[in-house]
């Protein structure tokens, strides 16, 4: 008996789900952008079409992963203003280092989640989002609106099954 | 009081520095902890140093372990900022000598609250 318990308990758990994604997300959002319109989760996916932005930051460790937030591409400006809470016109280093630091707090929020973790990398934004293993899935997601356009929040883990099923 | 701002975001950079001005520091910005080290070298020496954990060059850690190491950084407070939320982080940041941490996302107040424990209010602010 005890062996059997051992033993369920060594299979890979899913411990990061789109409640706590949301959770992260909502404590960021009432932090750094309280001021702004608010943060309108959906309940279904909304696919970014044409350009993105995309920040992203891995998690290391026996369960490496990747969390990444993706926005429609004129959105990256506002979401950097209303981060520093400028006015002004921002510098594309200024939206990328906004965009890179919202991917930032979600994955060191989420890497607490995740058993054995190591360290966090540093973020990386691009115009594309990252390639997955084919063993990697997906935990966790979260789609918003906000000013009227989607950003997708996204936590990929390698192994285990897609979305925390099973 | 004089506080250096130690994170390779220049958004969170913005964001700390922003926020410890209104509560009246002058502030001083690095974007590592190599950075801030040198910033140290010069001086003066400021009350204060918020430090993120994961930057390039030299990390948050090295940092606060490099700073511990020399004497004459005695009286410079050291308040970790920083998306390390696990409970062994935090424990390892206080081991090498950082004085409070503080997780990021984080509100201004939390951040008062912060620098109330350490004495770190300037004269007329509450937290």
């Amino acid at each position: 008996m005890t062996e059997l318990v051992e033993e369920f308990y060594d299979e890979p758990t899913d411990y990061v789900e789109d409640e706590a994604l949301g959770q992260i997300v909502d404590a960021m959002w009432s932090s750094y952008f309280a001021h702004t319109e608010f943060l309108l989760p959906s309940f279904e996916q909304h696919d970014i079409e044409g350009d993105i932005l995309c920040a992203s930051v891995t998690i290391s460790g026996a369960r490496p992963g990747i969390v990444t937030v993706s926005v429609e591409r004129p959105l990256a400006t506002p979401l950097a203003a209303a981060l520093l809470q400028e006015d002004g016109e921002l510098e594309d280093e200024d939206v990328y280092d906004s965009l890179g630091e919202v991917a930032n707090i979600v994955g060191g929020n989420i890497k607490a989640l995740v058993p054995d973790a190591g360290p966090l990398g540093l973020p990386v934004v691009s115009t594309a989002k990252p390639l997955h293993g084919a063993s990697d899935r997906l935990a966790a997601r979260l789609d918003a609106n906000w000013q009227g356009q989607w950003l997708t929040f996204e936590v990929w883990l390698a192994g285990g099954s897609e979305n925390g099923q099973g | 009081m004089r506080a250096l701002v130690v994170d390779d975001s220049r958004a969170m950079r913005k964001i700390i520095a922003g926020a410890l001005r209104k509560l009246g520091y002058e502030t001083v910005e690095a974007a590592d902890g190599a950075e801030a080290l040198k910033a140290l070298e010069a001086g003066p020496l400021p009350d204060l140093a918020t430090v993120d954990w994961n930057m390039p060059v030299m990390d948050g850690l090295t940092f606060v372990t490099q700073v511990r190491a020399n004497r004459d950084y005695r009286a410079l407070t050291l308040m970790m900022v920083t998306t390390e939320a696990e409970h062994g982080q935090i424990v390892r940041a206080l081991a090498a000598g950082a004085h409070e941490y503080l997780i990021k996302p984080f509100t201004v107040e939390s951040l008062e609250e912060k620098l109330s424990l350490l004495g770190l209010l300037p004269e007329g602010v509450q937290a």
